[in-house]
């Protein structure tokens, strides 16, 4: 489980999270929702540890361990995964080979077996079927010439081979149609499980109808302004983020 | 009163000129009036040319002149006995133990009981000692040495030709199409530091097809002085691959030339890899002489420590309807220095004319340095040309990205720089040989720092 207490952070001199609570148990969804600069990506970046984000009073705590306190690849490899917002293109690195190097580089941090290559293939095209990607696209260098809904079902792809126990999607439905909104949220809910956590970081509520959280956080000015239950995300629909310190949503 | 203009030389000037006094009569080709002539213009050359230095802009980046400050006695190669093991050791397993006709020259000295004189003769292939063939030149190298591509302006290939002691001569028949790469195996000897001058002569006839590797690897020479030049004539229609692998030691002088002519309608496919020396100059001269020809030239520096590595190309399109591609990748470690240098000349009348060229660098360390010099001169006016150079550290959102997927950080480096690398030795069209430099790649990485 994920507990979040008092976090302040800032970037590039700025301080974006000002006191942020968070509370996630274990197979529960938690969505955060908020308007823009009110910290959302902030908080899923620095959950999965990049540099320039400096924690300057708080804690994380994830399955009782320090969080912070852990390199972005240890963090992997204790099960953390973030479904980034804009997936990089890596040009000269085949999909495939990054794939099974991530897949084996955790397996391996945990004390798991790697697969071999026959395995891994095999592993791999039950979960791509599922989410309508071809073996033939993962040939090609990592996200290089991909779509907007390919890159965002390529992060579901890896959440899926990765088997992470703390899963933070950063705005996944962002330039995303209806059609690929609906496939990504399969692909996210068929990993939901008890023994996972997710955090669903997302702008609109209509994600939230395909992926129903168990609870909605609106944060505001770098802190969760209210909490509410998945009602919470159709209030806002309707009433915008105007009391949130936002435009409409 | 004019005061007749004494030009200083330094020392290592000076004794150039003294080791070709010494060594003339006994060079490969001395009694012949040809060679002899042609050794003595070059000399004449190098005498008036002296040593480049930096005020000269072609070595504006690498001033031998500075840099060269003694020269080592002229080697010989007999008597270096040469296991496979010991190629193995010089070159890289996994260059040594590629499938292709070899030939082995160690300092000059052709090795006929290492070389596959047989299997390239019923391919097609006529294959000769350089040093043998000096000594009585048949009519075809006597219309082709030195005259491929020639230019009067350079002092290293000057000394090249005035101190050659030997190579290979190869000419590859008309229609001959190669089914394995031949392997021109450099080496130098054991022992005491020494001055290497090797020329290749290269014919590729009409219609031919084939694809030459050059590897240079040392025996345990100390301080190697290296000056190797292949002179290249493709016919119409002939397609000539051409890879060269260097692993110099790291207190070596690896000074290269190509002189490249191609016929109407050829292809010239081109990949230099470099890795060793302590500083290397790969020259690459190629002239567009027959319409609708193609060039592509190519290569990888992976470079650390203090090297220094140069490659100066220029492309002179002089007939209408040619295309000429560059790509060259860098990854500079520590203190190294790398430079690109590339000019084209776009004739007047050579329309339709296609020339890019683009040059990157990945620099690991706050002491690398980059040096990106385009130089196009353009002078018909229904051209495509265009340039681009890049130099710039690991990409943080790049590496962040892997790390986040659980690739620990050295492995994350690891990987970005071999897909840096990787777009460079995509251009190596055989796969043997592309698998090897990624493996020779990857040995590198292994080796360099964080």
């Amino acid at each position: 489980m994920l507990e979040i207490k008092n976090l302040h952070v800032n970037v590039e001199g700025r301080e974006i999270l000002n006191g942020l609570d968070l509370t996630l148990p274990q197979g529960e969804v938690h969505a955060i929702m908020g308007p823009n600069g009110s910290g959302k990506s902030t908080l899923a970046y620095v959950l999965a540890g990049k540099e320039e984000y400096e924690v300057t009073a708080g804690s994380v705590t994830w399955k009782g361990e320090d969080l912070l306190a852990m390199e972005p690849s240890d963090r992997a490899a204790a099960g953390v995964f973030l479904a980034f917002q804009y997936p990089m293109e890596i040009p000269g690195v085949a999909t495939m080979t990054f794939l099974r190097t991530a897949v084996n580089a955790v397996r391996k941090a945990r004390g798991e077996a790697e697969l071999s290559t026959p395995d891994f293939l095999r592993f791999v095209r039950e979960k791509a079927q599922a989410l309508n990607i071809e073996l033939e696209m993962l040939k090609r260098p990592l996200n290089v010439g991909f779509s907007g809904g390919e890159k965002k079902r390529n992060e579901i792809l890896q959440m899926a081979l990765l088997e992470p126990a703390l899963c933070v999607l950063d705005e996944t439905d962002s330039g995303l149609d209806i059609d690929a909104v609906r496939v990504v949220a399969a692909g996210v809910n068929a990993l939901r499980s008890p023994e996972r956590a997710m955090l669903v970081i997302t702008h609109y509520q209509r994600l939230l109808n395909y992926i129903v959280p168990d609870r909605v956080h609106v944060l505001s000015e770098g802190r969760v302004a209210r909490s509410g239950g998945p009602e919470l995300a159709l209030e806002l629909e309707e009433s915008g983020y105007a009391e949130f310190g936002g435009e409409a949503a | 009163m004019d005061l007749p203009v004494q030009q200083f030389r330094t020392e290592a000037e000076q004794a150039y000129l003294d080791l070709f006094e010494a060594a003339e009569n006994a060079l490969p080709g001395a009694r012949d009036p040809f060679v002899a002539g042609l050794r003595a213009n070059a000399i004449g050359t190098y005498g008036r040319l002296g040593l480049p230095h930096r005020r000269i802009e072609a070595w504006k980046y690498t001033d031998l002149r500075t840099r060269l400050t003694g020269v080592n006695p002229l080697g010989k190669g007999e008597g270096v006995a040469v296991s496979e093991a010991a190629l193995s050791q010089a070159l890289g397993a996994e260059i040594a133990s590629l499938p292709a006709y070899r030939l082995v020259v160690v300092e000059g000295d052709l090795r006929a009981e290492l070389s596959d004189f047989a299997g390239l003769k019923s391919a097609g292939v006529e294959a000769v000692s350089l040093a043998r063939a000096l000594e009585k030149p048949p009519a075809w190298l006597k219309e082709t040495l030195a005259q491929v591509n020639p230019r009067k302006d350079d002092a290293v290939l000057a000394l090249n030709a005035a101190l050659m002691t030997g190579g290979v001569a190869l000419r590859i028949g008309d229609g001959v199409i190669l089914d394995k790469p031949i392997h021109l195996i450099q080496l130098d000897g054991e022992g005491e530091p020494a001055s290497i001058f090797t020329r290749n002569v290269v014919i590729a006839e009409p219609g031919s097809s084939a694809t030459v590797l050059e590897s240079f690897g040392s025996l345990g020479l100390r301080a190697l002085q290296r000056n190797a030049v292949t002179e290249l004539r493709i016919g119409a229609e002939a397609a000539v691959k051409h890879f060269k692998v260097q692993r110099d030691r790291d207190d070596a002088f690896h000074l290269s030339t190509w002189l490249v002519e191609l016929g109407p309608d050829a292809r010239y496919d081109a990949f230099q890899f470099s890795t060793g020396a302590g500083l290397a100059r790969n020259q690459v001269y190629l002239r567009f002489a027959g319409e609708g020809a193609a060039a592509e030239i190519s290569g990888a520096f992976l470079l650390r420590a203090r090297q220094h590595c140069d490659t100066t190309l220029l492309v002179e399109h002089r007939v209408p309807r040619c295309i000429s591609r560059e790509l060259f990748k860098g990854v500079l470690d520590g203190e190294a220095r790398g430079v690109f240098q590339g000019k084209i000349v776009v004739s007047p009348g050579a329309q339709k004319t296609d020339g890019k060229q683009m040059a990157g660098a990945l620099l690991l360390s706050e002491t690398a340095e980059f040096d990106s010099k385009p130089e196009l001169e353009i002078f018909a006016d229904d051209v495509v040309c265009g340039h681009g150079a890049t130099s710039g550290q690991i990409d943080e959102n790049l590496l962040f990205y892997l790390e986040a997927r659980g690739i620990p950080k050295e492995a994350a480096c690891a990987l970005l720089i071999q897909a840096f690398v990787g777009e460079a030795l995509e251009r190596v069209e055989d796969e043997a040989l592309r698998d090897a430099l990624g493996r020779a790649s990857a040995a590198w990485l292994g080796m360099a720092s964080g």
